[in-house]
């Protein structure tokens, strides 16, 4: 019987021919932490194993991407306890100009595919799209892997979305996912595999990959997959310094459930407070007034998102009285943006574009809304008080975003 | 690791995520018992559960318990008030291996609409079992697998590696 990605993958890893449901033991390839949760795992290493040295500390990495640079004593001490840890143990740490830690992990030729990675961050995921089977855990499950090199394993049944057909103007991968999550809901993958495909989803940049991979959170699930195409393959060859082989399913996968879906008349998508599957045509809320948007995050902060809101921005004025904030996912997309002029267009249309970082996905970074104010946001979660009490946070792409922010009020990018 | 347990019933409803397990806000905190004292801070109307709880008392919910972010914050501080088991019609995966790893029972059950506020339960984690006192009905559950109950068993992943992986050089 064929494999699907996920099936393949943790059978390399656990040196067995593994089924779904099976509980086993996987060699993880890459540990990673962050400044959130990274302390804690620091403390619970110590408290656990002493001064036991790391399993293997070339396949470890830390990343700073939430309060950068700290916002406080208390998260510049965490931070500063994570440095002391990555000197005294040898591991690689990207410091707090670097940016959201998964893409700086895959701009450093970190991961490839075929291998498992684990971190503190539950979009680790978006890193399917790379073809690795990578995915967030808790802090113990951390510890435990810093130790041993292995962690315990559900093996997920694989699901697979089709999208064919043709995108149509303006409407982009984000209201893709939007519309699946519409479909299947906040629980519709839960512990699953997903497999993207189809005609749409071959024709993707790795921005565009990333988009729809980060969101499988969304639905619960465990890992999403776009197989790596040339493109992708490349784009690691040139960062990894091992070889880079892609990976597919065989053809005879078994998936427990197959989802097809023709974008040729897909609208611009939008999700509405509180629940990212409460999706609908941005059109049916549009003219709904908007205090900010926010264009940026591990869902929509390459430098692709960044040209899309700044392609509606240039030559336009963000609406007074409406905040704009506008965050490059890493440092390099950062240069990129400046390099090309996106930046004087961002500041030119009014945005603050603070440095590189998971942003206003993080509650007490700058960019909180007060009671009863509404955001348009790229990034992947409007929970109830995900970014101030009482906020209301409808989710979109960065066209979408781009054009709210100009007139004020939730906007169809093709209505500008 | 109590194999069965009896206790009162704290309700709540489906997709309760991580951020009105444990708010994001108290996310710097690493002491324990601090953090238990903010479980289900975040969920309207239950501001004071954590000094609400009886050690014992058992957490019953609906779909998608712990959804959101990874942050295990959210086990520790449910685990830290003294709730003897989460019973949930299903769970978020990252908290559900965070339960485990942490040894704060969890068992996936559907007959979850037949518990209520207020009820008394008796859980048997063995056997996957809830039984309502309250109305005297029982139910079975799915409960946990061979490794996940081990590591439940052995005092959660850490300990569990210890005695499996580490033992030579412990």
């Amino acid at each position: 019987m064929g494999k699907t990605i996920v099936e393949k993958i943790l059978s390399k890893a656990s040196g067995s021919d593994v089924h779904p449901d099976e509980r086993i033991w996987a060699h993880v390839d890459l540990v990673t932490m962050r400044d959130f949760g990274g302390p804690n795992v620091v403390l619970e290493y110590r408290n656990s194993f002493g001064q036991r040295p790391l399993y293997d500390h070339e396949s470890v990495a830390i990343t700073f991407d939430l309060h950068v640079p700290p916002r406080d004593d208390r998260v510049a001490a965490n931070q500063k306890m994570l440095r002391e840890f990555a000197e005294q143990e040898g591991v690689t740490l990207f410091d707090v100009h670097s940016g959201v830690g998964q893409h700086v992990l895959f701009e450093h030729g970190f991961v490839k595919p075929w291998e498992v990675v684990i971190g503190t961050d539950s979009h680790m995921n978006l890193l399917g799209a790379f073809g690795c089977f990578a995915t967030g855990v808790g802090t113990t499950d951390i510890v435990g892997a810093l130790a041993t090199g292995k962690l315990w394993f559900r093996v997920p049944h694989t699901y697979r979305y089709m999208v064919d057909g043709t995108l149509p103007h303006m409407v982009s991968a984000k209201d893709v996912i939007l519309r699946i999550l519409k479909e299947v809901g906040t629980d519709g993958a839960a512990y699953k595999a997903v497999e993207f495909a189809g005609a749409v989803v071959d024709r993707m940049n790795l921005s565009e990959r990333i988009t729809l991979t980060s969101m499988v959170t969304e639905m619960s699930g465990k890992i999403g997959f776009v197989p790596p195409n040339k493109s992708v393959v490349g784009f690691l060859s040139q960062r990894v310094k091992s070889e880079v082989q892609s990976i597919w399913a065989d053809e005879d996968a078994q998936y427990e459930r197959v989802l097809s879906f023709d974008a040729t008349e897909l609208q611009p998508q939008i999700a509405c407070p509180d629940s990212p599957d409460n999706v609908m045509d941005v059109r049916s809320v549009a003219g709904t007034k908007i205090d900010q948007a926010f264009i940026g995050s591990c869902t929509n902060g390459r430098y692709e998102d960044l040209k899309a809101a700044a392609d509606i921005l240039n030559g336009r004025h963000v609406k007074p009285g409406v905040r704009l904030i506008v965050v490059p996912a890493t440092m390099e997309v950062a240069s990129q943006a400046v390099r090309e002029g996106l930046y004087d267009i961002f500041l030119e249309a009014g945005a603050v574009v603070p440095n590189p970082s998971c942003a206003l996905c993080t509650y007490g970074h700058p960019g909180i809304l007060a009671s009863g104010e509404v955001m348009v946001s790229t990034s992947n979660r409007n929970f109830i008080g995900k970014l101030g009490k009482g906020g209301k946070v409808y989710l979109a792409s960065p066209a979408t975003a781009a054009a709210s922010a100009v007139r004020g009020v939730i906007t169809d990018p093709r209505d500008i | 690791m109590r194999v069965a347990t009896r206790g009162r019933i704290w309700k709540f409803g489906d997709d309760i995520d991580t951020d009105q397990i444990f708010p994001g806000k108290y996310l710097t905190l690493t002491d324990k018992s601090e953090m238990a004292r903010h479980a289900m801070e975040g969920v309207p109307g239950r501001t004071s559960f954590a000094e609400s709880v009886t050690p014992g008392d058992v957490i019953v919910a609906g779909r998608n318990f712990g959804c959101g972010s990874s942050r295990e914050h959210a086990a520790v501080a449910i685990k830290g008030t003294g709730i003897a088991a989460v019973i949930a019609k299903s769970f978020a995966r990252i908290f559900y291996r965070n339960c485990v790893n942490m040894a704060l029972p969890i068992l996936e059950c559907d007959a979850v609409d037949e518990l209520a506020e207020g009820d008394t339960v008796e859980v048997d984690l063995r056997k996957g079992t809830v039984r309502n006192l309250t109305s005297s009905r029982e139910y079975c559950c799915s409960g946990l697998s061979g490794l996940e109950f081990e590591i439940l068993g052995t005092g959660g992943l850490i300990e569990y590696l210890k005695k499996h992986f580490l033992k030579a050089d412990a």
